[in-house]
């Protein structure tokens, strides 16, 4: 009577007695082992978006205590010292336990193996270990700020780190040890969309998160072995003194920064095509709608990840590289600009004509979309060498990475997660409150944010201390920002928490979407689908979808809660 | 008996080459060489070893390296391709493979590049030039001075003095 | 839905026989698909080792470009027939790791064991000539960085005289900036180095090294392959363990390809 289907499950060959396959995935094993030792991909992605967004909350603790120092000229709240720790902290905890893990090791985990119709990810044990790997990784780098924090700033430029506090070393040994496990979800995921997908979904099919997700595995496996080596490199020139970025010894800095740019730029790309999947998917639900251009919007993730190779230089262009490679990389950045704006049209050429409904995260994908051109548009004038020199290492820096980064990548997570959250939990939050949250994060990005192009146009250097009387009304108007998105982003997450404990629950498909995705349980049962789909249309064809699959089913749960 | 899951127009489940296009059982089908041919591409394998040797006796000045990487890449083939199984495997595999090169040789090419062209501020013309050749540096801020100009048209040597690191 | 779906399942996953043996793994459907998305994983593993080493091989690139005269000098002190011999034992292993695939693939349990006994033999003769190359090295204090010409490496140590087969040239100065060395190369000759060739040997150090440790984990990795064959757990349907394994290997082979020629062939001879 139970099923043949095998759950995939630590330590056992065959697990059929604890666990219905077809039951939902959060009830078919109970107990901390049954988590600690799954295998299953949805848990796996439940638990890194567990940390992520721990990871989250104490990268935002920083990025407060930074703000609220830098909210009066000269010592607000600590000494220089420690203020040079907190910025560097905040920057190395948000880049590389926040936000290179969260969208592909939480939502792509999740999503990429339902979204090809398939029951995991080709290696679920590696999967695990990645996750092992991060948490591993994320203590270790954690570790320095008992050993006296690193004051680098999170780039850790040469030769100030190889001279710096002794828990640069166990920064960079932490940060190490998360570039494997950042390596092994690409891996993972690249293998699990080459060989796994179901019957009828062609490369042309597929949705555009798991084509974000494959460009973004890319990425993670060919540039973060440069990471790899680079920091061991470090490592090596601290202990050892070899000597290799060091002048006397007859090195170069400057070879740490191409060493370590060749990874970073690509890394920032890693942060946001992601993004730029949940988007798409985003906007095709709520314009009800196939997505405008759906293979080149495909084909832009791809060039996205390509191009993001090419360009790492123009984050030295003042560092003392010839000049020759300046202009080199400088025109080679404005060749990365056009992919992302072939998506930036698609999306909007999308919306034309739709059925556009303004839910939660259909509002995270417009602020999306208006944050990150901004933030776009002001890397052409980065990326423009002769402005460069001048913006190089001020705020409009700051700012523009900003724009992009949180502007762009979390708003797409925060949308992401409202949308996805049902699915995931089988619980529904309250759109009310979502709305109200958005509405905070956005005015307080802006207040934050904006105000940093403009003092950094006119001169505010960033990292710094201490600053002169004309910065003040800005920097006490990015604080009050940060105030502000602050309480924006816990409304937030208390609605999505609120949901799992008194949230009504979701039914099947409360979007109505047409994605591959609504077609399971919600939330889905142990192997995903119940039996492996067939499937006949893209997802994104609202016109071929028939009219059980676009059911919400509120109907269902109307009728069974008891008030109405 | 099988529904659809197993093998129905399901190129991903046999994208590899090593299953036979004939086969649609399911089954691992992977090419198989004799021992003797290994032990034939081993042969090779150290003759160019031999080579390789030999040939770091002659001096074939710059091109040293290049005639080294030539005879290692062959190698590194042979490895590839018959140890390796890439000439038997799902294209994709030997694509992975030449990726990693690829993307390796333009961060070796442009950070070579960039090292090749640093330039240094040379007074006596007044612009930037090149430590080794003195030549302008590309790029770089044009000479000034007369004596610069001269040396642009030919008619006067080019730039000395600085630019030789200091020992 | 329910009945369908679980006649269905009944029917496309029963729990054990042909369809569906011991070693497939449960969220994959046939054994083809399962040993081309294991083989593919490995390759893409073999592509982050080869981006991994390759950023070494850039620092070497630039520091080659930058110092040839020291690079031409320093690299005659690393032994060309040591090094020759490390490469031919590698290419061996090599040839064997594949025969042990190939065994493994026709099923012959105890000739893939042999096989794998004679890589991991030839593993381990690699690290003792390594030994011997290393315990030479630094006994002649030709190390990276601080260590370069350090009095307490080198052998008898006297100010402008030469007593031994190393000596340090100039006088001890504040701050303990590496020496020049003096000692007699591989070949037999004298040579000077100037401070700046501890660049040379941190790349060689940094650069074997880092190959050395990947001989150790393949070494590992074949160990374990050798037990679970022992054990029984391959056949001819399931081998990929010991593919992915060899595969492994031949990557640390490769490595050392080209490893060989950069650091003790090129440069101009005498």
């Amino acid at each position: 009577m139970t099923a043949a289907i095998d759950i995939p499950v630590a330590g056992g060959h065959v697990a059929d007695a604890h666990g219905d396959p077809h039951a939902n995935y959060l009830k078919a094993r109970r107990g901390f082992a049954s988590w600690a030792l799954t295998f299953d991909h949805k848990r796996i992605g439940l638990m890194y978006l567990t940390m992520v967004s721990i990871a989250f909350l104490a990268g935002g603790i920083f990025a407060l205590l930074v703000r609220l120092e830098l909210f009066s000229r000269g010592k607000t709240i600590v000494d220089a010292e420690t203020y040079d720790r907190f910025f560097t902290l905040h920057g190395a905890i948000m880049v590389f336990l926040f936000i290179i893990p969260s969208v592909p090791a939480a939502l792509g985990n999740f999503f990429l193996p339902i979204m090809i119709g398939a029951k995991d990810v080709a290696f679920p044990r590696l999967n695990l270990l990645s996750f092992y790997l991060y948490l591993i990784g994320a203590s270790v780098a954690l570790l320095s700020i008992i050993l006296g924090s690193v004051d680098t700033g999170w780039t850790f430029y040469t030769p100030y780190s190889v001279q710096t506090s002794n828990s640069v070393i166990s920064m960079t040994l932490g940060v190490f040890i998360l570039g494997f496990s950042s390596i092994l979800t690409g891996l993972n995921f690249l293998v699990t969309v080459h060989t796994m997908r179901a019957p009828g979904v062609t490369w042309v099919r597929m949705p555009l998160f798991v084509w974000g997700m494959y460009a973004t595995g890319l990425i993670q496996v060919l540039a973060t072995p440069v990471l790899a080596i680079t920091l061991l490199l470090l490592c090596a020139e601290r202990f050892f003194g070899i000597g290799i970025f060091d002048p006397k010894l007859g090195g170069d800095p400057v070879l740490f920064q191409h060493f370590f740019w060749f990874y970073s730029h690509p890394a920032v790309y890693i942060m946001i095509v992601p993004g730029m999947a949940i988007v798409s998917e985003l906007i095709a639900t709520f314009s009800r709608r196939a997505i405008f251009g759906q293979f080149a919007i495909a084909m832009s993730s791809i060039g996205l990840a390509i191009l993001g190779f090419l360009v790492w230089g123009h984050h030295m262009f003042v560092a003392g590289m010839s000049e020759f490679s300046t202009m080199l990389f400088s025109a080679l950045t404005f060749l990365v600009a056009i992919p992302s704006g072939v998506k930036v049209f698609n999306w909007t050429a999308t919306m034309y004509k739709g059925s556009i409904v303004w839910a939660s995260p259909m509002l995270y994908a417009m602020a999306f979309i208006f944050l990150f051109t901004i933030g776009g548009l002001t890397g052409l004038f980065l990326g423009t060498l002769s402005v460069d020199v001048h913006l190089t290492d001020t705020y409009f820096v700051v700012a523009h990475f900003h724009y992009v980064m949180m502007g762009g990548t979390v708003m797409g997570i925060l949308g992401g997660l409202l949308y996805w959250w049902p699915k995931m939990t089988g619980k529904w939050h309250d759109e009310l409150k979502a709305k109200i949250g958005f509405v905070f994060v956005f005015i307080g990005f802006n207040v934050t944010f904006m105000a940093q192009f403009i003092m950094g146009s006119r001169g505010m250097p960033r990292r710094y201390y201490d600053y002169l009387p004309k910065y003040e009304p800005f920097h006490r108007a990015s604080t009050i920002g940060s105030w502000i998105l602050a309480v924006g982003l816990f409304i937030t997450a208390y609605t999505l928490l609120e949901a799992l404990w008194q949230g009504k629950r979701a039914p099947r498909n409360p979007w109505g979407s047409a994605g591959y995705e609504w077609m399971t349980d919600t939330p889905p049962c142990l192997a995903n689908f119940h039996d492996t789909p067939t499937m006949t249309r893209g997802p994104y064809d609202y016109h071929l979808a028939t009219a059980e699959e676009l059911a919400t089913g509120w109907d269902e749960v109307e009728a069974e809660t008891p008030k109405g | 008996m099988e529904p659809t899951t197993a093998h129905a127009g399901h190129s991903a489940a046999h994208g590899d080459g090593s299953v036979s296009g004939g086969h649609d059982d399911g089954q691992v089908h992977a090419h198989l060489s004799s021992a003797q041919f290994y032990w034939g591409v081993f042969g090779a394998l150290v003759v160019l070893t031999i080579i390789t040797w030999r040939v770091s006796y002659y001096d074939f000045g710059p091109a040293n390296v290049f005639v080294a990487l030539l005879i290692a890449t062959a190698k590194a083939s042979l490895v590839a391709a018959f140890f390796m199984h890439l000439r038997y495997d799902s294209l994709f595999n030997t694509l992975a493979f030449l990726a990693a090169f690829l993307f390796l040789g333009l961060f070796i090419l442009l950070t070579y590049d960039d090292l090749g062209k640093r330039a240094q501020v040379d007074p006596e013309y007044g612009g930037t030039v090149l430590p080794e050749t003195g030549q302008n540096a590309p790029g770089g801020l044009p000479a000034t001075t007369a004596t610069a100009n001269e040396a642009e048209r030919g008619e006067a040597p080019p730039g000395k003095g600085v630019g030789k690191k200091a020992e | 839905m329910a009945n369908v779906s679980e006649t269905a399942a009944v029917a496309a996953h029963p729990h054990h026989g042909e369809a569906h043996p011991d070693f497939l793994q449960h969220h994959f459907d046939t054994p083809a698909q399962q040993f081309s998305a294991s083989k593919l994983g490995m390759w893409i593993f073999i592509a982050t080792e080869i981006l991994m080493f390759g950023g070494l091989f850039c620092a070497y690139a630039i520091w080659r470009a930058l110092e040839p005269q020291v690079f031409d000098d320093a690299h005659h002190f690393l032994n060309k027939i040591f090094g020759a011999t490390n490469t031919v034992v590698l290419l061996f292993s090599s040839l064997t790791a594949a025969l042990a695939v190939r065994s493994a693939q026709l099923g012959k349990r105890s000739e893939t064991s042999a096989y794998l006994v004679v890589t991991i033999a030839c593993a381990c003769v690699f690290l003792v000539i390594k030994y011997f190359e290393y315990a030479h090295k630094i006994h002649l204090g030709l190390l990276p960085g601080h260590c370069f010409g350090h009095p307490g490496f080198s052998g008898t140590i006297q100010n402008g005289e030469e007593t031994g087969t190393c000596l340090r040239v100039h006088a001890d100065q504040p701050g303990g900036s590496p020496e020049w060395v003096r000692a007699v190369d591989e070949d037999g000759r004298v040579q000077l180095l100037p401070p700046r060739a501890n660049m040379f040997f941190a790349l060689y150090f940094v650069m074997t090294g880092l190959h050395g440790l990947h001989v150790l984990i393949g070494m590992s990795i074949l160990t374990w392959v050798l037990v679970k064959n022992l054990q029984g757990k391959f056949s001819k349907e399931y081998f990929t363990p010991v593919d992915l394994g060899a595969l492994y290997w031949h990557l640390v082979d490769l490595v050392w390809i080209y490893l060989f020629p950069l650091l003790y062939l090129v440069g101009k001879p005498e």
